[in-house]
């Protein structure tokens, strides 16, 4: 019970923060007087009245002593998040009726898909011309990511260890607060300062770049929230296309940034060069790929696509890079790119950055895991009794960790199987059901066809949108945290 | 040693060039005049070396080389018989033979020689078992490193043994195997097929092959011989010793084995929701029902014959027929995909990796028919699947690049991959997949996926790996 009481708790400390939030989007209306402040003060009002009640009511509990409740808490906390970050889109299409679909319930599964999209970093969206919105939506849309990719860090880097959730997982390895001896020695809020202090460093330093380079800070504000977090939701329909070539490049190397695991920047920050060895292969495996991936779709829209090579060289920087780092931010309208192309970024979102980072899918690490211990299991298989453990920064990878790794990778493939066959029982096509599934579950967002590129997707039908809610959230948290809750396993005492 | 494999092949292709009184008889002498030279070539050159004995590394070896040499001369008859003038295409049909996969770029076969489509269903039929079964049923020199040649063909699946001497249960296995092909060669027969068409069907479905010695060969069954394959079709989906023990009356033995029971139920299930979504989508009672259980069957033991299509498509099934041609059929059958065994060992470990999220240190094994896996093997079944979906994705990429979209292009890598061959129907258009008009450097790559598909990856990745 006591668990119950802190979990709530701490969704309250979370949604009054979500509150200050929502209220602070009021700002961009008292220069475009665009926005009903109405609209603003009632989401943001019931967000923060729900968050005090629950904060209120469960002030003296402080821990939470049992694993389950952990995993129940993390995912609840996304859930909770999500469904008060869906009231500014709800509240305001009741006012000006912002959605394509006018019924109450059609309208409530857009809201939550946007919310979802927004919170998890993903960049999915329903909306088909962003560009009508009033400000303060647009700027809770960014905002919504830019707390989510700060959240995703702190659960990966903070939360997650302390609560023993993961015990084995990539990040005890690497992160900050943990010494050599893998005791998470350093607490909790010295390690939430660091990568606070981090991630506001970046996005500051990113929108003075920006602003510097001539943009507006209403437009490098939106831009560096959502590449920072590798979201991608967009301020205008068409993308960064109206950039000018040097802004395209800031944006792409924000992104790029924002794909390095934040303990790592930190220690090069701050010039801890011992314990940056310890992320080094990764990082190598992360840059190695995409540099190799940058080259091969800069060579697949110049021979296949007959771009001129100046044009092809900045596409496919910037979008490969938004991919490898499933931020999701377009220059182009990729659905009118050549398969091959989108085939190579599906598999490419499926890698994703570093471990560590905002980024979503498998990450660079369990990649370079699941590959190295293919290679291992090749040579035991011609030299049975052989010993070659996987190595990663020079030191053997412990048989826990890639059994975890193993069986990520098989569950996501699994949820990626099951969310393409649900989508396609809910009536969409082939193509964009498997676009949307890996759109989804890796947070870069668009997905093939219709709903890829500069397209959106309003059309899918309701349950399909809830699917695709679920599966971001499912993506965010590396499947393994929410699928223990649907066994009946966790709930048996 | 090794190259006394190819001897095998001489008296195949007799057989068959005796039998063809059809203008094919000079290209399969002239194919004869090249393989058996070689092959008694190479018996003399290697015929000394008696007792060596087969380490692991020369059985991957073996295997690997085996199913690369063996199609390439299986090619020669396409091209000597003038079928066809490129070598891709041989290559690609011969490699489809010998894998079962099935794929061809004949899309009206009945134009060629009948001798050609026997040799294509042959091809099938011997590889059906494995090569390397078929040598071993056959050279008898072979049996002290036969053990380790055997694992190495079936390299992810642990076999059961019907008899203590490797030697003997792979005979029996022919046995079975052979058994069952005369009776649906008999069955056929009687359904009222021509001797011809009975004994090509028979050959490509026991194998789970699914070449077809005409385009409207299953079309044009009647309902009986429809079911009889449909039957056929299922039990070459079954582990072949429990064949063995059902031809011995113990249906007991049968249905203690779990992968059986998995293979059973999901095969219904499929059937099942099929059945339910074609009469959602409003189709006729009749090609509701019987529909899926074909398709399902030739899709789950990776046949891969095709029906017509019943009027109103539906997405589901295109979504379970994906979802089937990954999983495949039971270990030590004839059919492919990543096998039930391995994903049940999978789900298990993964059911037994969330109690340990929430216990960490309770100790848990993952048993199938109540045998303890090891964690090696737990772990090699993990990387082998890896490995597949890498392929199958590649393949996809690989076909995206000839101007297939995404689905089809997954769908059709998959299928060569798990050896199923002609298009599985993944849109509404459904016809089956051209693949006459692909570049010969797809061709290729799809022969090499149907390969690596056959023998279970592992050993034909041996040969890449340095020693």
């Amino acid at each position: 019970m006591a668990d119950w009481r802190f979990i709530m708790r701490f969704i309250g400390i979370l949604l009054l923060a979500e509150g200050v939030a929502m209220l602070s989007c009021i700002v961009p209306t008292l220069h475009f007087h665009d926005s009903s402040v109405l609209d603003i003060l009632i989401s943001s009002g019931i967000t923060l009245a729900a968050g005090s009640i629950l904060l209120f009511t469960n002030r003296r509990f402080t821990s939470v002593s049992d694993r389950r409740r952990a995993y129940l808490m993390v995912t609840l906390m996304w859930i909770a998040l999500s469904l008060f970050g869906a009231l500014p889109y709800f509240i305001t299409h009741l006012t000006t009726h912002t959605f394509t679909h006018s019924s109450i319930l059609t309208s409530l599964a857009d809201a939550l898909f946007e919310s979802v999209s927004g919170l998890t970093a993903t960049g999915a969206t329903v909306f088909a011309d962003v560009e009508s919105l009033p400000s303060w939506i647009l700027l809770w849309r960014s905002m919504s990511q830019w707390l989510g990719g700060f959240g995703i860090i702190m659960m990966v880097l903070a939360i997650a260890p302390r609560l023993g959730i993961n015990k084995y997982s990539l990040y005890s390895a690497e992160m900050s607060g943990a010494d050599n001896t893998g005791k998470t020695s350093i607490k909790m809020s010295v390690t939430v300062r660091r990568m606070l202090s981090i991630y506001l460093l970046l996005t500051i330093l990113f929108i003075i770049i920006l602003i510097v380079s001539g943009l507006q800070l209403w437009d490098a504000a939106n831009l560096v929230f959502t590449n920072i977090s590798s979201g991608g939701f967009s301020i205008y329909n068409d993308g960064i296309s109206r950039l000018t070539h040097v802004q395209q490049y800031i944006v792409a190397a924000a992104m790029l940034v924002s794909g390095i695991s934040f303990a790592l920047l930190y220690d090069l920050l701050f010039l801890r060069f011992n314990r940056v060895r310890r992320g080094l292969d990764q990082f190598r495996f992360y840059l190695g790929l995409t540099l190799l991936a940058v080259i091969t779709v800069i060579i697949g829209l110049h021979f296949g696509m007959s771009y001129n090579w100046q044009n092809s060289i900045r596409y496919g920087l910037v979008q490969t890079v938004s991919v490898i780092t499933t931020s999701g931010t377009l220059i182009d309208d990729t659905s009118l790119w050549w398969t091959p192309i989108n085939c190579l970024f599906i598999i490419l979102s499926l890698c994703g950055a570093m471990a560590g980072s905002t980024s979503g899918g498998l990450k660079s690490m369990r990649i370079l895991i699941l590959i190295r211990n293919v290679r291992t299991l090749l040579h035991t298989d011609m030299h049975p009794g052989s010993l070659n453990p996987v190595r990663l920064n020079g030191r053997p990878v412990s048989q826990e960790l890639i059994t975890n790794v193993m069986v990520i990778f098989f569950v996501y493939m699994f949820t990626m199987l099951l969310g393409t066959m649900t989508l396609m029982l809910c009536g969409v096509g082939a193509t964009e059901s498997i676009g949307a599934t890996t759109g989804c579950i890796t947070g870069y967002g668009p997905g093939l066809g219709p709903s890829g590129g500069f397209g959106c997707y309003a059309a899918f039908p309701s349950a399909a949108k809830l699917i695709c809610s679920f599966i971001m959230i499912l993506g965010r948290l590396e499947c393994l945290t929410v699928f223990i809750l649907l066994t009946p396993k966790f709930w048996r005492r | 040693m090794l190259l006394s494999v190819i001897s095998l092949f001489m008296l195949i292709p007799l057989a068959v060039a005796l039998l063809s009184h059809d203008g094919a008889a000079p290209g399969f002498a002239l194919t004869l005049a090249i393989t058996v030279p070689t092959a008694l070539l190479s018996l003399l050159l290697s015929g000394r070396d008696k007792s060596y004995e087969l380490h692991h590394r020369e059985s991957f070896w073996i295997t690997a080389v085996a199913w690369i040499i063996i199609p390439l001369a299986g090619a020669l008859p396409f091209l000597l018989t003038h079928s066809t003038t490129s070598v891709a295409d041989a290559l690609f049909e011969s490699v489809s033979g010998f894998t079962t996969t099935g794929s061809s770029v004949f899309s009206h076969p009945e134009q060629l020689p009948y001798s050609l489509l026997l040799w294509r269903s042959l091809t099938q039929w011997i590889g059906g078992l494995g090569l390397i079964l078929f040598l071993i049923a056959t050279v008898r020199r072979l049996s002290e490193g036969s053990l380790r040649l055997y694992s190495a063909e079936f390299s992810g699946t642990v076999q059961r043994k019907l008899h203590p001497r490797i030697a003997t249960s792979v005979s029996y296995m022919w046995t079975v195997y052979i058994l069952f092909t005369i009776l649906l060669f008999v069955g056929l027969l009687i359904g009222g097929n021509s001797i011809e068409r009975s004994f090509c069907l028979a050959l490509s479905t026991v194998s789970t092959g699914g070449f077809l010695p005409s385009h409207d060969a299953i079309t044009a069954l009647t309902p009986f011989s429809t079911t009889l394959l449909t039957v056929f079709m299922f039990l070459s989906g079954v582990n072949v010793a429990l064949l063995y023990y059902l031809i011995r009356g113990r249906l007991n033995s049968l249905w203690r084995d779990e992968e059986f029971r998995v293979y059973t139920v999901l095969y219904l299930v499929a059937v099942g929701s099929c059945i339910v979504a074609l009469l959602l989508s409003g189709n006729n009672t009749a090609t509701s029902i019987s529909y899926p259980f074909f398709h399902v069957a030739s899709t789950i033991s990776t046949c891969g014959y095709c029906l017509p299509q019943p009027a109103v498509w539906t997405q589901w099934l295109s979504a379970v027929t994906f979802v089937l041609i990954l999983t495949g059929a039971s270990s030590g059958s004839t059919g492919g995909g990543i096998k039930l065994k391995r994903l049940m060992i999978l789900i298990k470990y993964v059911s037994n990796y969330f109690t340990r999220m929430l216990h960490p240190n309770a100790v848990f094994r993952v048993n199938i028919n109540g045998h303890p896996m090891e964690a090696d093997y737990v772990e090699k079944v993990f990387g082998y699947v890896f490995l597949y979906v890498l392929f199958v994705i590649m393949g996809g990429l690989v076909l995206t690049l000839c101007g297939c979209d995404i689905p089809v292009s997954l769908c059709v890598s998959a299928a060569n991959m798990g050896n199923l061959g002609p298009s599985p129907l993944i849109n509404s258009m459904g016809a089956t997949f051209d693949y006459a008009s692909l570049p010969s450097l797809a061709k290729l790559f799809l022969a090499f996926l149907m390969t690596a598909g056959r023998i279970e990856i592992f050993a034909l990745l041996a040969l890449f790996v340095r020693k």
